[in-house]
């Protein structure tokens, strides 16, 4: 099971039943802690629906306290090729 | 004593002044670095250099490099008892004199090459980038630093300090605002052909060359950092882009910054005090190769409440700066401060008020400068007044700032993201306003009838008076004071 983060500016961003386009980052213990990758997720509410962790921040860094389910479907690459 | 020509001749003198302590337990790059930083700052401790990183054997950090006056001295290579008007002379006529040329020497006598990392290999979580505030955005990897970029037409070259988060192994994204000078060569070049901007990022940079890159000094940075240091400033050509960076620096990022691409940034707790700017879509920088010298340390500024090393430099450069503006265009000031408790953002002047309209051609010259957007209220004060001491400077507020006469405000000027006092909206559009404070008595009062008498020890008893009360000061009884 793995650990990520969102920063979001409410919680109504985070709506549970359809596929999301977010900016995770992974929580995982190691030295790539706090990296980001856009993903295309789905979350919900229910802790044990979904088989990773996911919390979330506010615009200014305050902790939410409601904790998400989530599930990776794929990497989405925003990054033009030429950069990559 | 000359000053210090590295971060590492740095650290050695104020580890020898006891300026600086040597921490050997292991520290957390998780929040734990940053808050001994933080606290550093808040007591004004000695800086922290962190000999053991956890998951990063062989570096270290240094933090709070700059946070005291007396560490800003040793920087200058002045004693680190120096007062703070002294250090202000000595900035000012190092600062006034011819340009010192940078020297460019070859990849052999540059340690900032002895690792260097180039394609697959490049990866940022292989240095040790701290979370400084716990629930910052990211990673920071430019907290004390130099953000190194050319014009491409006028070929000057710009060190600015920038801060940079990680987003992912090869990213950071930052907040450049428009205004600033790197800001102006995006938006007047880069972005609108849709080319990439080459940058270099040196860490660890000679607390001299951190000063110029703070400094908002019309003298190109590689410069400043020679005339401050009374000595060229050694440089090495990039390993991927044209660009030259201090030799001595422990880490060096290379890349380019992106025309048509960004990713998130922020939030991040600021000069300021706050976590205000908002997290936004911003500036992305694409890094292509690392190099960093052997057991490299990596610098920690931890912005937050007073006072911080972006704080007190920021103030003593900004009214440095000013205070040489004002001189320039022949205006009798008497010395420029800002308290860097203020998180630079008043500017007190001191100035001999010889005609009417001078607080207000001063406030417009501040407020109208390259300086302008970094602080928001001018405070003018009369020569009398001594604009180091605090108390002294309030009462003359308190009490010669009339509140119809003497409160200008300017509207629609430009500000920053980073004003916790603005809307969202100004933050996002960096719309500001500002204050004059005119604590001056007006010209045409009549210097023996209308303008009050200032009742105080020194200014109300007769010298012989003031001397016998000194000098029986003791034998009246009380605990000895410096006169």
């Amino acid at each position: 099971m793995s650990q990520w983060e969102v920063f979001v500016n409410e919680l109504g961003e985070l709506a549970e039943g359809r596929d999301l386009e977010l900016t995770i980052r992974t929580l995982d213990p190691g030295i790539h802690k706090y990296t980001y990758k856009r993903a295309k997720v789905r979350v919900s509410k229910i802790l044990e629906e979904l088989p990773d962790q996911l919390q979330v921040r506010f615009g200014r860094g305050q902790l939410s306290p409601q904790r998400y389910s989530i599930e990776v479907l794929e990497e989405v690459q925003r990054m033009p090729a030429k950069y990559r | 004593m000359k000053p210090p020509r590295s971060n590492r001749e740095f650290v050695e003198a104020c580890l020898a002044s006891g300026d600086a302590v040597r921490i050997q337990q292991q520290v957390d790059w998780e929040n734990e670095a940053g808050a001994i930083v933080r606290r550093v700052c808040e007591l004004a401790a000695p800086a922290p250099l962190m000999e053991s990183i956890k998951d990063y054997p062989g570096f270290r950090y240094f933090g709070a490099p700059l946070s005291t006056y007396r560490r800003m001295a040793i920087s200058m290579g002045l004693d680190p008892a120096t007062s703070l008007p002294e250090l202000g002379r000595e900035y000012l006529k190092r600062t006034n004199g011819e340009p010192v040329a940078p020297v460019i020497v070859g990849r052999k006598d540059a340690p900032c090459k002895e690792n260097v990392l180039k394609g697959a290999d490049v990866d940022l979580c292989k240095l040790p980038v701290p979370l400084v505030h716990d629930g910052d955005g990211g990673r920071y990897v430019g907290t004390w630093h130099a953000v190194i970029t050319k014009h491409p037409v006028r070929g000057d070259v710009n060190w600015g300090m920038y801060r940079q988060m990680m987003f992912d192994s090869r990213t950071m994204s930052g907040a450049v605002f428009p205004f600033s000078d790197l800001g102006k060569a995006l938006n007047d070049y880069y972005l609108p052909r849709g080319e990439t901007c080459p940058f270099a990022t040196a860490i660890g940079l000679s607390p001299l060359a951190a000063m110029a890159a703070c400094a908002p000094s019309p003298i190109p940075e590689p410069e400043l950092v020679g005339m401050l240091a009374g000595e060229p400033a050694r440089l090495v050509k990039c390993e991927t882009n044209d660009l030259e960076v201090p030799a001595d620096a422990e880490i060096i990022l290379e890349g380019e910054i992106l025309p048509d691409y960004k990713v998130e940034e922020g939030p991040f707790g600021e000069y300021t005090g706050y976590r205000t700017s908002p997290r936004e879509f911003r500036i992305t920088f694409r890094v292509n190769c690392i190099t960093y010298r052997n057991n490299a340390t990596m610098t920690i500024s931890n912005m937050g409440v007073p006072q911080d090393e972006g704080q007190l430099l920021r103030s003593f450069s900004l009214g440095l700066e000013l205070e040489k503006l004002l001189k320039s265009q022949g205006i009798p000031v008497t010395g420029v401060y800002m308290h860097p408790r203020s998180t630079h953002h008043m500017m007190i002047v001191g100035v001999k008020p010889t005609y009417a309209g001078i607080a207000m051609q001063i406030a417009q010259l501040a407020f109208g400068s390259k300086l302008g957007p970094w602080f928001h209220m001018v405070m003018v004060v009369d020569d009398q007044t001594d604009i180091y001491n605090w108390d002294e400077v309030y009462h003359a507020f308190c009490t010669r700032c009339n509140p119809e006469r003497g409160i200008h405000v300017f509207r629609n000027t430009t500000g920053t993201a980073l004003y916790p006092h603005a809307t969202p909206h100004d933050r996002r559009y960096s719309i500001g306003s500002q204050v004059l404070f005119d604590c001056l008595w007006p010209v045409d009062w009549d210097r023996i009838n209308d303008v009050p008498t200032l009742v105080s020890f020194r200014n109300v008893y007769p010298k012989e008076v003031q001397e016998k009360v000194l000098s029986n000061w003791v034998n009246y009884g009380f605990a000895p004071v410096a006169r």
